[in-house]
């Protein structure tokens, strides 16, 4: 159904436009995640969780759990590094989306998409160096993890977090996690949190709301 | 599209304010009332703004509902259910609010929250499936064509009653085999079992039933504890795990099976305090890497050889606990003998003579054992010296080395080592074994002499072979259980079989030999709550309610001290109704109301319609009755289906034969103590006779297996198959959910040296066979596996193409038939052969379903 286009709207349009500066929220408290990367069992009870709770059909996953293996028989080793969107203090998705999708949650930093301004041209896909965002082909939409935003408003946790058979996954106040003052099950007390891991995109890219306990052989120099 | 919706000046708002656009806003009924415990310090009100993705409704504005999971994985987990009218909307766990002075986010040591695995969670999937059973079903097409139509319930059970009459007038009471199993267990009112469900005591009572004796996942393992401490309880609680400072993890793989509710996390606090971890194992499996492991490959089916050399190193280092050996075990060594030992036909022997080689002129050394195992001797000794001088130390001795030929061998052996090194009934040690721990009251559904009534019983994996050569069977060929009647040794003429949470036909051995046999069947009866690949086999499909239609409670499987409520959910789906609806229909339609009140006492006929208030009366009886009574329960059975969830909390971690080795309690054996040396095998002359069928050592020996890697046979076959529970399905049960074969394949685990010898790389397909099958999987190719030994995961559904050719990967195409004498079922010995093919692998029946999962497999 072609509209009518009024030129002089258009004009005003596009001038209105270019004066949007965008500028990053930053949060009053940026929630992020924390992975045990050697003590997940790699289960996948937290994709599955996820999976459940956002309705996804197979294909698209929010989470994802990665094995990484190495080494030669029989000196071998093997870790999992999970993640899912890490609502990054400088989301690279953000700016890219070309309806204003994309928003950033003041008082947590947690990183959303409204579905209902979704067009899914997947530009967001194609920027996220994590893989995070998820095309939804039956409804031409891409979704993400929001840190299941209806459960930490009603008080409680992520799916994912509270599906952790082992307590290795956990969210918390990000600046906490990172400066190993958060109280969490996900790391033992003589453990230290990092903020990258090999198998990860450089995190100096968006500024990742995670943390991980390291395997050995992930430890980045 | 309005054009609000690309309202700069809206968008502009939202990318710098985090505001939410108002018409998005609703307050959700009852959110907030859970922030105790909770997370993160957000400041009240709480108010659940929707989601972005509209419609959406949020846990608070739907129903919740405490439920449990249900299968025979060795575990029960909470499942919560969030439904909007009859519909389940989402799953949850347990997140510490269901149970008494619970909150959000409880989650103790003493009460830990019983979180579901991923096959639990993606339960929706097989409540919903397309395979769902949702009405009768009667055959159409050749057996095992696949090919129904949908019929009356009347016409269903008119023709079942019928046909069961017919048969046991023909045939005798022998004709109808019971293969149920456990895949619909542990409900304590509706439960399928081998031994002891609702259709053995349905059986029973209509008089025409040949039991299937030996249990597929750990008859070695049974028969072996039954033998060295008269029970199968010989477990700790799980919470047990976390005071051992070593535990040595044989064959066991709490990653993949989760057995026991919370084992693998307690097992993770005892590495936080400092606990080593050793797997002795195949393959560096999960559990390998996140308990940072020493790992000793081993060549499977010759664990009991290393466990001997272990012990002659012990032994001869005089590391063993001579006091211990002296108070507690018969057998060990020339000291523990009995007197009548010397006067029986088998029980000559003792322990430790055999270990030093007196009997045979051959030293079970670390040196002999490294050459029949494949571990360094060095390594052997090093292992042997850690376990005897670290206390606490637990060996746990998994199932799955002894799901071979005999399997027992291997358990009797750990046992032997439990106890020369006193690790048994203490803290932080460990007799396991089978493992059952705390017991539980299990049976609220009605139990008297009928429950466990049979006129035959033989090996459950026999049951092809004697069909199929009936009457030219010998009892010890089928492990025929002796009566003490005139039909002791009467070889059972099959003609008939019942399936109830079974799907026995994709889960015995040697699957091309059973579809021989079913030929040769009058009446196959299935009774499910999805089409399984057994069910395609059957006459009759009878479409069973799942637990989330019908009322019961889940007790713990195998470890843990809880029990969960699982309310009627939601209502039946089409018109499938409770095996226990099923049976006393069938009761009342053979033998009118005697029949049908003695199954069934607190229910008319009306029952196959109504069964809410009957079912209600039987759980509130076994609350009040056993639970109540026995237990030290006072929580009224209202309050528990309030709560959902009632957790015990125990004095102290429950330590199997505590009370054995602190006060001087008997074993249940018949000497009271720890048999090494077996008081039953001891006195056994004639073996033909026994249920065992032949021979077997009164102490534990290394028997040398029918194939192996050190068996000639491997110039023809040369990888050793090994055949472990999957993660990503309980055997066979979930295979049909796509979000679970996203997660893993049905695959060939081959190591990376034995796979460039192939030319085969990951991604490849490849055809694994022998004499007795072929099948079609994907290869997976990796450092992890030792090399000659291959894995593919049992439970994947068949697939048989035009060539009898299994595309779906099963590989009890491939196993053998032929049990243990102690009635271990031979699983993981398996020679094989492996080729690159052209042939297809097909994941899946229905393929649009099947996802990307190799593309998301691994990443290196
Ligand atoms: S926070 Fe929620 S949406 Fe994000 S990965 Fe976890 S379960 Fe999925
Ligand atoms: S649920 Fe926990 S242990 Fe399992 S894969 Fe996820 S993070 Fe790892
Ligand atoms: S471990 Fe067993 S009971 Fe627990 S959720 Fe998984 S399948 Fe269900």
């Amino acid at each position: 159904m072609a509209e009518e286009k009024d030129l002089a709207k258009i004009k005003e349009a596009v001038k209105r436009h270019k004066k949007e500066v965008y500028v990053p929220v930053v949060p009053e408290m940026q929630l992020g995640f924390i992975h045990n990367n050697v003590d997940c069992i790699g289960c996948r009870a937290c994709e599955i969780a996820c999976k459940d709770k956002n309705g996804l059909a197979p294909g698209p996953r929010f989470r994802n759990v990665m094995y990484v293996e190495g080494g030669a028989f029989p000196d071998v080793y093997a870790y999992k590094v999970n993640m899912s969107c890490n609502h990054c203090a400088e989301p690279a998705c953000l700016p890219t989306c070309p309806t204003g999708a994309i928003f950033k949650r003041k008082k947590d930093g947690i990183v959303d998409i409204d579905s209902t301004l979704c067009i899914g041209c997947r530009r967001c896909e194609a920027a996220c160096p994590y893989g995070a965002p998820q095309f939804i082909p039956e409804r031409n939409i891409v979704s993400k993890c929001n840190m299941c935003v209806d459960e930490i408003d009603a008080g409680r946790k992520p799916y994912c977090v509270q599906a952790c058979m082992m307590r290795v996954l956990d969210i918390g106040d990000i600046d906490k996690l990172r400066a190993g003052t958060w109280v969490t099950k996900a790391m033992a007390s003589h453990e230290k949190p990092v903020g990258a891991v090999k198998n990860m995109a450089n995190p100096e890219l968006t500024k990742p709301s995670i943390v991980f306990v390291a395997h050995s052989k992930a430890v980045v120099k | 599209m309005s054009a609000s919706k690309y309202d700069l000046h809206a968008i502009a708002e939202r990318l710098n304010n985090a505001a939410r656009r108002d018409f998005l806003k609703t307050t959700a009924a009852g959110a907030g009332v859970m922030a105790a415990g909770g997370l993160i310090d957000l400041a009240a009100p709480r108010e659940a703004k929707a989601f972005a993705y509209e419609p959406y409704p949020t846990d608070d504005q739907l129903t919740t509902v405490v439920t449990s999971c249900a299968h025979n994985c060795g575990s029960r987990h909470v499942l919560v259910a969030h439904k909007k009218g009859d519909v389940i909307v989402r799953l949850s766990t347990d997140d510490g609010r269901y149970q008494k002075d619970g909150h959000f986010g409880k989650d103790t040591f003493e009460e830990p929250q019983l979180r579901a695995c991923l096959r639990g969670r993606s339960y929706r999937q097989r409540l919903y499936s397309a395979e769902r059973l949702l009405y009768p079903m009667g055959r159409v097409g050749k057996r095992g064509e696949g090919k129904f139509k949908r019929i009356s319930w009347d016409e269903a059970l008119g023709y079942v009653s019928k046909k069961m009459i017919e048969i046991k007038d023909k045939y005798g009471p022998t004709a109808l085999l019971d293969q149920s199993y456990a895949g619909a267990s542990y409900g304590v009112l509706h439960k399928s079992d081998q031994i002891e469900g609702l259709l053995g005591r349905f059986m029973g009572m209509f008089g025409c039933r040949t039991n299937s004796w030996s249990v597929p996942s750990y008859q070695g393992t049974t028969t072996s504890s039954r033998w060295t401490f008269g029970t199968i309880e010989d477990g700790n609680e799980d919470d047990a795990f976390a005071h051992s400072k070593l535990i040595i993890m044989w064959g066991w793989n709490p990653a993949y099976t989760f057995h026991g509710g919370n084992t693998f996390y307690y097992m993770r606090l005892a590495k936080q305090n400092g606990c080593k971890f050793v797997l002795v194992d195949p393959q560096y499996t999960d559990s390998g890497a996140a308990y940072d492991t020493w790992w000793i490959p081993i060549k499977p089916n010759t664990d009991a050889a290393m466990m001997a050399g272990m012990a002659h190193y012990i032994f001869t280092n005089n590391l063993h606990d001579q006091q211990f050996i002296d108070k507690f075990c018969m057998g060990m060594d020339a000291g523990t003998m009995p007197e009548w030992a010397g006067s029986t036909p088998n029980g000559k022997e003792n322990f430790k003579d055999y270990i030093l080689g007196k009997y045979d002129g051959v030293a079970k050394t670390p040196e002999w054992a490294s050459e029949i195992c494949g571990v360094p001797a060095a390594d052997i000794k090093k292992l042997a010296h850690m376990y005897a001088t670290t206390k606490p130390a637990a060996l746990k001795a998994s199932w799955a080395p002894g799901r071979n030929a005999y399997g027992e061998q291997y358990n009797r052996m750990a046992a032997a080592l439990q106890a020369m090194t006193g690790n048994i009934g203490i803290l932080g040690g460990c007799a396991e074994g089978v493992g059952k721990a705390w017991h539980a009251e299990a049976v609220a559904y009605p139990y008297d002499q009928y429950a466990n009534t049979w006129f035959a019983s033989i090996k459950s994996d026999r049951w092809a072979h004697c069909v199929l050569n009936y009457p030219n069977v010998k009892r010890e060929e089928i492990g025929l259980w002796p009566r003490q009647d005139a039909t002791d040794g009467q070889i059972p003429n099959i003609k008939g079989i019942f399936w109830q949470g079974s799907d026995w036909f994709n889960q015995l051995t040697n699957i091309n030999k059973e579809i021989e046999a079913i030929k040769k069947l009058e009446l196959v009866v299935c009774m499910d709550s999805t089409i399984t690949p057994s069910g395609l086999w059957a006459d009759v499909l009878l479409p069973v309610s799942t637990h989330f239609e019908r009322h019961d409670v889940a007790l713990p499987w195998y470890k843990g001290h809880y029990y969960i409520h699982r309310p009627k959910v939601i209502e039946p789906l089409g018109e499938s109704k409770t095996d226990f609806q099923i049976f006393t229909e069938l009761a009342w339609r053979i033998g009118g109301p005697t029949f049908g009140r003695a199954y069934n006492p607190k229910a008319s006929r009306e029952y196959f319609h109504y069964n809410d208030a009957v079912d209600e009366a039987y759980l509130r009886e076994w609350w009040e009755h056993k639970v109540m009574a026995h237990q030290g329960v006072t929580m009224p059975w209202e309050e528990f289906k309030r709560l959902g969830v009632y957790k015990f909390k125990l004095d102290k971690p429950h330590v199997a034969f505590r009370e054995q080795i602190e006060n001087g309690k008997r074993f249940d054996t018949p000497s009271g103590k720890i048999e090494i040396l077996s008081t039953e095998l001891a006195y056994i002359g004639d073996w033909t006779k026994t249920k065992y069928g032949s021979h077997i050592p009164s102490i534990p020996k290394w028997i040398e297996p029918w194939e192996s890697l050190n068996h000639p046979k491997t110039k023809e076959y040369p990888f050793h198959l090994i055949t472990p529970h999957p993660r990503h399905r309980t055997h066979s049960i979930f295979a049909n959910c796509s979000w679970l074969q996203e997660t893993f394949e049905q695959e060939c685990t081959i190591n990376a040296s034995d796979a460039k010898k192939l030319g085969v790389a990951t991604g490849d397909t490849v055809e694994v066979w022998n004499e007795r099958g072929k099948v079609v999987v994907p290869v997976y190719v990796t450092e992890r596996v030792m090399p000659g030994v291959v894995v593919i995961h049992e439970g994947a559904w068949m697939q048989l193409d035009e060539n009898g050719v299994d595309r779906g990967g099963n590989p009890d195409f491939l196993t053998l038939d032929e049990p243990s004498p102690a009635g271990s079922f031979a699983y993981n010995t398996v020679l094989v052969n492996i080729r690159k093919t052209e042939l297809e692998h097909n994941p899946g029946w229905d393929k649009t379903s099947i996802s990307r999962s190799q593309v998301f497999r691994r990443d290196n």
